[in-house]
């Protein structure tokens, strides 16, 4: 009896394409080999540098910082799990990034969701976005408007809008038809507008 | 064109994606089209204003403290797994007696050390049965009730020798089961530990159909 064979030890699907390398990691390559050697003060270095962008796509994509702040440690013990398998072929911010996608998009089978998951979207976002510089009240609003779409939606419009994904890449990562992700970032659209001009 | 079409191919339009003919088509029904022009303006200054959000913001707290933990634990044990992750995996290692050994063994000896030996179908707990749900084997509970209640029938023919080799099998698995699915609790993404959990099912239903199907030996 094979009923073994689809067990799912591949957990989440690879990103097809990732766009946009960090020019800044190319003189970091010894940190990531030291890292992989088993240096943490190296991999430290390596999160001081990545965890802003790390951050800013839990957030954006889980819609709940206390979510997003365990999805992004999740996805830095991951990628210390896996840096033997890193071969440099890209940037490692690309690298990470696609790790991060994956852990975000795993995060159903995990254990984490029906702890964190109780907290619903507060009005602390725009507190958390504010403390920044980056913060200019055009995105607060946008974050804000963002992080109430239903979870779906918001995943496709930050995957596709945000990241820059093209529906391909989404349809892939996501594991749903092109033609869903392109009806999930209309739906997402039209309630983003809707909230922003109200 | 019709305005359908427009709006599915919109973001073909601003990649440039479409073929030169397909962009002109395009072009034109914007020319004519208020309401698809309308939508273009909104689509394109929403992209507009996403792309412009920052690539990086600060997590409220530092998040390094608790990664550090983690990656130290880690170390601990040689390799990348925990040392209960080890143990779940030796656990498994550890099914040694054969049924099928049990079974010839006993043939010759029936009835001469082990007293009767019964069936007992012990329920797996919540979170043996949590962790097959969340891998996606939502039937571990109906295949292993359906040959167990196999096995039930077949007792009889079975010398106590055979029956207490794999009973003692069984719960060797269980309890396996239970450690692994422990560990999962804690690292829920960890590959090596649900090849794990994929193993034991594998040997359990083996074993469980194997013996369903030894001819009667009493
Ligand atoms: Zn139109």
């Amino acid at each position: 009896m094979e009923t073994i064979a689809t067990f799912p030890t591949d957990v989440a699907p690879p990103v097809a394409v990732m766009t946009e390398a960090n020019s800044s990691d190319r003189g970091k390559s010894g940190l990531v080999e030291r890292a992989a050697a088993g240096d943490v003060e190296a991999f430290e270095e390596l999160y001081r540098a990545n965890v802003g962008r790390v951050y800013a796509l839990c957030l954006r994509m889980a819609g709940d910082p206390t979510l997003a702040e365990e999805l992004a440690q999740e996805a830095f013990v991951r990628a210390w799990q896996k840096l033997g398998s890193f071969r440099g072929a890209s940037a490692f911010s690309t690298w990470l990034h696609r790790v991060t996608v994956n852990v975000v998009l795993g995060h159903r089978r995990s254990t984490i969701r029906r702890e964190a998951r109780v907290r619903p979207l507060g009005d602390d976002l725009p507190r958390d976005v504010a403390g920044r510089e980056a913060g200019t009240a055009e995105s607060i609003d946008l974050e804000r408007a963002i992080s109430s779409l239903p979870d779906g939606a918001r995943k496709v419009f930050v995957l596709h809008d945000v990241e820059g994904f093209r529906h391909q890449e989404v349809s892939h990562v996501m594991g749903i038809a092109v033609g869903t992700s392109k009806a999930q970032l209309h739906r997402a659209r039209k309630l983003l507008r809707k909230a922003l001009t109200s | 064109m019709k305005c359908l079409d427009f709006t599915s191919r919109i973001d073909e339009y601003l990649d440039d994606q479409l073929r030169p003919e397909n962009a002109e088509a395009f072009r034109n029904h914007l020319a004519r089209c208020p309401t698809c022009a309308e939508e273009a303006d909104a689509v394109e200054g929403l992209r507009r204003r996403a792309a412009r959000l920052p690539q990086s913001l600060d997590p409220p707290q530092d998040l390094w403290p608790e990664i550090a933990t983690r990656i130290a634990a880690e170390r601990v044990v040689r390799g990348r797994f925990g040392r209960r992750a080890l143990m779940a995996a030796a656990a498994v290692a550890l099914i040694a007696g054969s049924v099928v050994t049990a079974y010839l063994v006993g043939r010759s000896q029936v009835g001469t050390t082990v007293e009767n030996r019964q069936i007992i179908e012990n329920d797996p707990s919540e979170i043996v049965l949590a962790s097959f749900q969340e891998l996606g084997v939502a039937d571990y509970l109906v295949t292993r009730s359906g040959l167990f209640g196999a096995l039930e029938v077949r007792s009889g023919d079975l010398s106590p020798e055979t029956l207490e080799v794999l009973m003692t099998n069984l719960k060797v698995i269980d309890d396996a089961m239970e450690k692994i699915a422990e560990a999962l609790e804690e690292e829920p993404d960890n590959e090596f530990l649900m090849k794990q959990l994929a193993a034991a099912y594998r040997r359990q239903i083996n074993l469980l159909e194997t013996a369903v199907q030894l001819p009667a030996e009493v």
